[in-house]
């Protein structure tokens, strides 16, 4: 079923919309008023959606902020079938999160329309950090994430929104026949030659980068000298926290391998359940919301959005979507917002910075039934 | 103050060790006569009336706990009349009397405020000494309970009987040294915990008392909870058992099954029920809230309301309170930070026949003696090893998931004389 004209148009105005430039007021309200409709849409389509929404504490039309528009936990895109806004034969492909082993992965289902927005939003930000130019790709990754279809997976999804800057697409690592990845050097070493002096954009994930390549190469005291690369990387810190990486010491040690400056290097947040929104870290370390999108960050103890200097919860939002109901999604993440105007860097609207993961919390005490009862199998601390 | 009873944060072994020794040499040398105990224990609850602990969760409750008229009856039914006055027990041509083990360690949880006290309490008049772990986040709040006792107990009957100790969780050399001292252990907690420290090397002889994970509901026949003159009033006393430890200690109701009848609209008592919980909301507001359970009751709230379009739901905008209504025999997974179930059942008799050995408390509000009674019969066959009125939930008294709370903890000494 094709979405209806007013939100059709609705999109493609906010997704043609100077994307970091609209008056942060003006912006609000244009988003406000379409996100309305949207939810009314996915009302009609969806009635367990329909239910949620017609008990949350503010009608979605009386709203008057966007803050007040009922949002989904992130968790619930987990359920089995997807939550969907479309019938099983127009579903085009589905996302799947990147979920750690035990986790259940979320699972957005995406139809054509929808994957088409999704990858217009995702080029039109990486456009406003990179430039249009097309130019040699370089995947920090195996070909397998390269070419998938139906069931993507989010690394997948992140390579493969990227492909539309590709004159030519390189991976450089490789899986051998037991599942072991490992730098394919040779082929690195020969992209490096041949792009020394040409503009290159370079993706991988946080911890496959640090792991497989710069780890790799600095222990062989190798340099790419490819100092005109732009290296995007997403996926988070969990993993390299853990080992005492911090964000300038990934930055420094990725651009010593690729012989490039630090700045080039710059680190992304988004999720398979925000689709068409990404959130790349302009030079002075903000993130920043496009036009099609938004984020208010809440206080835990009243779910109200914060004000700026403070931290909470992440919510993410988008008018991209039609074919499932992310429009409005508590993640599971911390982060500060910075400001809800301007930033240094000329882009308007809310910038913030990511914290973290929200710590899982210790299950302690009399009343914690998790291990036994409810979920067998799942460890937890000591005793607090 | 007596360095044995704050000693608080301790680093190694030894300290544990000869801290240990020392209660034991008072144990061994000095006798309290329980009457005292008693006294002193009476008077502590007297002390914590103070205006800067009217906050701290479950005091309240501590000091019933605390009071002679508490504590009297449940010596009397555990230990006899005759402990009280210090004497002996005839039992046939022998005499009993109970003693202490000597040391007893104590791992409380870390989910409610005044559970290192009550637990050092039962051991206490048992006349032990008493090596208490307590968890990282209950140091300041404990501190200040037993600054109370030291107050009172002029002569450091109770306090030199008392070692307080806190370390890291992931210390096992600690929990190691504490365990290899004791001669008993009460052991509270969550799976894991419980499990980890009943692996520790005790001593052969230590008794082990294990007070483990579990979770409670509540349930209502049709005449109490259709009956408006007395609805709002049994909706605050649920109100108020939700509230307490943040729903987060073994006795906190995490469902409420409504016995249906056509005659009563579920409506009225879901408004009834969401002004109690808003009155408690305004009279004891959190202060604090992980992230994690605020993303957990986020998601409760969603997932009920997508899992089934029937479902319904009542909450604010914030994560303060949280009541899930719709139909069902069975507890839902729980939620806790007072995401209250309510669920309509055709029978109750059908709700408890589905409980498990992982239900504590039942809290009842039943009109017909004889129905409460089938209940609680039922209940107990089920596992559930308190049945108490709706709004005593937390009430802590003896036994306590279904073991007696003092006499574990003594020692039986059987005297048959030599000249009779």
């Amino acid at each position: 079923m094709n979405t209806p004209v007013e939100i059709a148009q609705g999109i493609e105005s906010q997704l043609m919309a100077p994307l970091y430039g609209l008056d942060p007021q003006e912006r609000h309200d244009s988003l406000l008023a379409l996100l309305k409709k949207e939810l009314a849409y996915a009302c009609d389509r969806n009635p367990r959606f329909c239910n949620y929404v017609e008990h949350w504490p503010v009608h979605f039309h009386r709203a008057n902020t966007l803050a007040d528009l009922p949002y989904l936990p992130v968790g619930t895109f987990k359920s089995n079938p997807p939550l969907a806004l479309v019938g099983a034969n127009e579903v085009k492909r589905t996302l799947t999160s990147s979920a750690t082993t035990g986790q259940v992965p979320s699972r957005v289902v995406l139809d054509s329309e929808t994957s088409k927005r999704m990858t217009k939003g995702v080029t039109t930000i990486i456009k406003d950090f990179i430039g249009p130019a097309r130019r040699p790709y370089l995947v920090i990754d195996t070909p397998e994430n390269l070419n998938t279809q139906g069931e993507l997976g989010a690394r997948g999804a992140a390579i493969q929104g990227l492909g539309s800057f590709a004159t030519e697409v390189v991976c450089c690592l490789r899986r051998d026949p037991e599942g072991n990845t490992s730098l394919d050097l040779e082929k690195l070493l020969d992209c490096a030659a041949k792009w020394r002096e040409t503009e290159v954009l370079a993706y991988g994930f946080t911890y496959v980068i640090w792991t497989q390549l710069v780890q790799r190469l600095q222990r062989q005291g190798i340099t790419l000298d490819i100092p005109n690369v732009r290296v995007l990387h997403s996926g988070g810190w969990k993993r390299l926290q853990r080992e005492a990486v911090t964000r300038e010491i990934f930055s420094a040690g990725v651009a010593s391998v690729f012989g490039c400056s630090p700045d080039r290097v710059v680190d992304f947040y988004g999720m398979v359940e925000n689709v068409g929104v990404i959130y790349p870290d302009c030079e002075h370390g903000n993130k920043h919301v496009p036009a099609f999108g938004e984020v208010v960050v809440r206080n835990p103890l009243t779910l109200e959005p914060v004000a700026a200097g403070q931290q909470g919860l992440v919510q993410v939002c988008s008018v991209l979507p039609t074919s499932f109901p992310g429009f409005l999604v508590l993640t599971e993440d911390m982060a500060e917002i910075i400001d809800y105007e301007e930033c240094p860097c000329g882009r308007r609207g809310t910038s913030f910075r990511f914290v973290g993961r929200v710590p899982k919390a210790e299950v302690r005490g009399c009343g914690n039934l998790e291990t036994t009862r409810y979920q067998q199998g799942m460890g937890n601390g000591l005793h607090e | 103050m007596n360095d044995l009873m704050l000693n608080s944060a301790v680093h190694s072994p030894q300290e544990i060790t000869c801290g240990a020794q020392q209660l034991r040499e008072t144990v061994r040398e000095k006798e309290i006569a329980p009457q005292t105990m008693l006294e002193v224990f009476e008077q502590w609850a007297a002390a914590l009336d103070g205006r800067e602990l009217r906050e701290v969760p479950g005091l309240a409750f501590l000091r019933l706990w605390l009071r002679r008229g508490t504590l009297e009856p449940i010596l009397l039914r555990e230990l006899g009349p005759d402990f009280l006055n210090g004497g002996w027990r005839e039992d046939g041509s022998a005499r009993l009397r109970a003693f202490p083990l000597g040391v007893v360690g104590h791992w409380p949880a870390g989910n409610v405020e005044i559970q290192p006290v009550l637990s050092l309490t039962c051991a206490l008049l048992g006349g032990n000494g008493c090596l208490v772990r307590i968890p990282g986040g209950l140091v300041e709040i404990t501190q200040q309970i037993m600054e109370k006792l030291h107050e009172v107990d002029r002569s450091g009957l109770l306090t030199e009987r008392t070692f307080m100790v806190s370390f890291d969780h992931s210390r096992t050399d600690l929990h190691e040294a504490m365990a290899q001292a004791v001669d008993g252990a009460m052991i509270w907690g969550g799976a894991e915990a419980v499990s980890q420290l009943r692996k520790l090397p005790f001593p052969h002889w230590a008794r082990v008392a294990v007070f483990g994970p579990r979770l409670s509901a509540a349930a209502m026949d049709a005449e109490t909870w259709g009956d408006r003159a007395e609805r709002a009033s049994w909706c605050r006393r649920i109100a108020r058992d939700v509230w307490q430890f943040d729903q987060r200690a073994c006795s906190s109701p995490q469902a409420l099954f409504l016995e249906q009848s056509a005659g009563c609209d579920p409506d009225e008592f879901v408004n009834d029920l969401r002004q109690a919980l808003e009155e408690e909301n305004r009279a004891h507001p959190r202060e604090q809230i992980e992230p994690s359970l605020t993303s957990g009751i986020c998601l409760a709230r969603a997932s009920w309301l997508l899992e089934d379009a029937a479902n319904r739901a009542v909450f604010p905008a914030s994560p303060d309170w949280t009541i899930l209504l719709g139909r069902g025999t069975e507890i839902p997974k729980p939620t806790q930070g007072r995401t209250l179930s309510v669920l309509l059942a055709d029978d109750l008799s059908e709700v408890i026949s589905k409980f498990d050995g992982t239900v504590q408390t039942l809290g009842l509000a039943v009109k017909s003696a004889h129905r409460e009674e089938e209940f609680a019969r039922a209940a107990g066959r089920k596992g559930v090893d308190r049945v108490v009125k709706m709004g005593r939930m937390h009430l802590f008294s003896s036994p306590w998931d279904g073991v007696d709370l003092i006499r574990p903890m003594v020692r039986l000494v059987r005297h048959v004389r030599s000249h009779e």
